[in-house]
């Protein structure tokens, strides 16, 4: 039976399991994936990231196809018109292809799994999707994350970190990761792979081989923890927020790749110091709330930012922008703390 | 036109009644037009002295909607009864409830949907919605509970109850319950207790038919029992039923029975 959240407890995590899915297999270069479902569900996912694409200064479509279930389909069975779609597929001479569900294909029962284990000459990999099932868009995220997973065999190796679930559909997906890498670099860390966002299937293979891994935000947990059983490998939970955060980031990650931190934390406390210095002519305004609560993980670092700044915070205050997820390292306050300086001098 | 479907547990004998009834509303002299809703096709096979008629299904399948037409699907039984089977899909593969929606709508495409009365013999019990069809979009109007006295047959009837008192809720709806058909297995009180039962969810026993050689003896010669034997008793029992399903003027919205109440009545009426 479907445990889907109550709708009280979804917000904006609601969404589809196969968009969310999408998100991740299709940033695996040369990869096609094969939506199982009507026409429809493949059409509304590729309008979605092609245009989120566009709008990141991409190039080029998501390699999305379909196995266009039509009525014949759902009253006959739909594993033949998968065949058909994945016959099309190889002979475009993917690297891979992933095989995701949808929600009718999971009513009608149809074995995706049994057709993929097929020879076709590549690697066909399913990927459950049936948002149905209790499944939001996180949890295709993850989903996708942990079967990808399954394409590489641990291996070995010191001062390596994967950074594991990047929002690949959020603006600042880019800028977040050079923030986390610059973190991990001034640990003498590198990263591994990023799994996944803009990889192909060989990277996905070196995954075994990281010290540890860095999760986007706690929501991949699922996926850290299956990491975890398959090789054995720690994480932490999420990426870098707010002035504190960044700091104690710095000292998990220095704990968990047995590296020195202390001359890293005296340099971005520094760094820091030096951000907040250059916004000092804020001092003294005030920023509104705007609707944040103070439950939300965003509210904590306004609340630090706005206090170490000596600003204002009250409903008479200037409406700021303020994101959605909470800002990525210190120079993700420092794209904050641009955005507040363009409206307070609006 | 009068549109009738019986619903009742898998094995009860629907298919039998059905074919029996048919044949005894075509010796009225009435065009009958007999729809099996059930994938194993063997609703009409005794109007059709044996044979087994392709399905609209396995049509469908093989050819594609586009290319089949009435003249494929609609075969002529005994008395001029017209024979219609709706199939399915492979036990275990796609969605045979969508399979009955497309079967309708591929029927009313072709006018087909014609006569003085059309019978729909469906599928055991309301399993979804595909196989309410007939009594969820107005296909049938009257709708008869088959079952004997066994308690997972009254259980399979009292579902089909509630299916019916949740479709009427419907402002569109014309589904109403028309009767009972009591299917013996000849146990001691059974009569008692089907009629029983049948006034409890608001209805009444419209026939007793009671276990009979005559059936299987007709079954065997590939007949109904109102083409094989029309001097029985049994057919006798059937050609009463076919004039009182005429007659009948009783539509009610039924009162589905608490689960308790049923295995109590069943208790009661049941010589143990």
């Amino acid at each position: 039976m479907s445990l889907k959240p109550l709708p009280l407890n979804t917000s904006r995590f609601e969404g589809c399991t196969l968009t969310g899915a999408l998100s991740v297999t299709t940033s695996v270069r040369n990869s096609i994936s094969v939506v199982h479902g009507p026409r429809g569900c493949a059409h509304h996912n590729f309008s979605l990231l092609h245009a989120t694409s566009l709008e990141h200064d991409g190039i080029g479509a998501p390699a999305i196809q379909s196995s266009g279930l039509l009525e014949k389909e759902i009253i006959f069975g739909g594993e033949a018109a998968l065949e058909q779609a994945l016959s099309h597929a190889v002979s475009l001479s993917p690297s891979c292809i992933f095989v995701l569900s949808t929600c009718i294909a999971e009513t009608i029962g149809d074995d995706a799994g049994a057709v993929c284990r097929k020879d076709w000459g590549v690697p066909v990999i399913p990927v459950p999707t049936g948002g149905f099932l209790g499944g939001v868009f996180e949890k295709g995220v993850n989903n996708a994350l942990c079967t990808l997973s399954d394409m590489a065999e641990p291996r070995s190796s010191e001062g390596t970190v994967n950074i594991i679930g990047e929002k690949n559909l959020e603006f600042e997906v880019e800028e977040n990761f050079k923030e986390v890498s610059r973190l991990l670099s001034v640990l003498g860390l590198f990263v591994n792979t990023r799994f996944v966002h803009n990889i192909s299937d060989k990277d996905i293979a070196q995954i075994g081989r990281a010290s540890f891994n860095v999760l986007r935000d706690p929501g991949a947990c699922p996926v850290g923890d299956h990491l975890k059983v398959r090789f054995g490998t720690a994480y932490i939970p999420s990426f870098p927020a707010g002035l504190a955060g960044t700091i104690q980031f710095l000292e998990m990650a220095a704990a968990a790749g047995r590296v020195p931190f202390r001359s890293a934390v005296a340099d971005e406390i520094a760094l820091q110091e030096e951000v907040l210095n250059g916004f000092s002519d804020l001092a003294g305004s005030s920023i509104s709330p705007n609707g944040l609560k103070m439950t939300s993980p965003v509210y904590s670092i306004v609340r630090e930012v706005t206090s170490a700044l000596d600003m204002g915070f009250s409903d008479t205050g200037c409406h700021v922008p303020v994101p959605l997820d909470p800002p990525v390292g210190t120079a993700g306050i420092q794209r904050m703390l641009h955005r507040w300086r363009r409206a307070i001098h609006a | 036109m009068k549109q009738i479907a019986l619903y009742g547990k898998g094995g009860i004998g629907k298919s039998t009644t059905s074919a029996n009834l048919s044949a005894a509303l075509s010796l009225q002299g009435l065009d009958i037009l007999q729809i099996g809703c059930d994938p194993k096709r063997d609703s009409t096979r005794m109007l059709m002295h044996g044979s087994f008629i392709p399905t609209v299904m396995d049509l469908v399948r093989e050819r594609g909607d586009a290319e089949v037409f009435k003249k494929d699907v609609v075969y002529t039984g005994f008395n001029g009864v017209r024979c219609v089977e709706a199939g399915g899909p492979e036990p275990g593969v796609g969605c045979a409830g969508r399979g009955i929606i497309a079967t309708f709508q591929l029927l009313e495409k072709f006018g087909a949907l014609t006569g003085d009365v059309i019978v729909y013999d469906v599928l055991g019990d309301v399993v979804c919605g595909g196989f309410a069809m007939p009594m969820r979009e107005g296909y049938a109007q009257e709708i008869y509970l088959v079952t004997s006295g066994e308690l997972m047959s009254l259980y399979a009837a009292n579902n089909i109850c509630k299916a019916i008192r949740r479709l009427s809720q419907r402002s569109k709806s014309t589904c109403r319950l028309a009767g009972v058909i009591c299917n013996a297995k000849n146990m001691p009180g059974e009569e008692d207790l089907v009629a029983e039962f049948a006034r409890r969810v608001n209805s009444s026993l419209v026939q007793y038919i009671p276990r009979d050689r005559a059936v299987q003896i007709a079954e065997i010669h590939k007949q109904t029992v109102i083409e094989y034997d029309p001097a029985s008793e049994q057919a006798q029992r059937y050609r009463t039923l076919a004039s009182r399903v005429m007659e009948n003027t009783t539509f009610t919205i039924p009162i589905p029975l608490e689960i308790d109440e049923l295995e109590a009545l069943a208790l009661e009426y049941l010589q143990i």
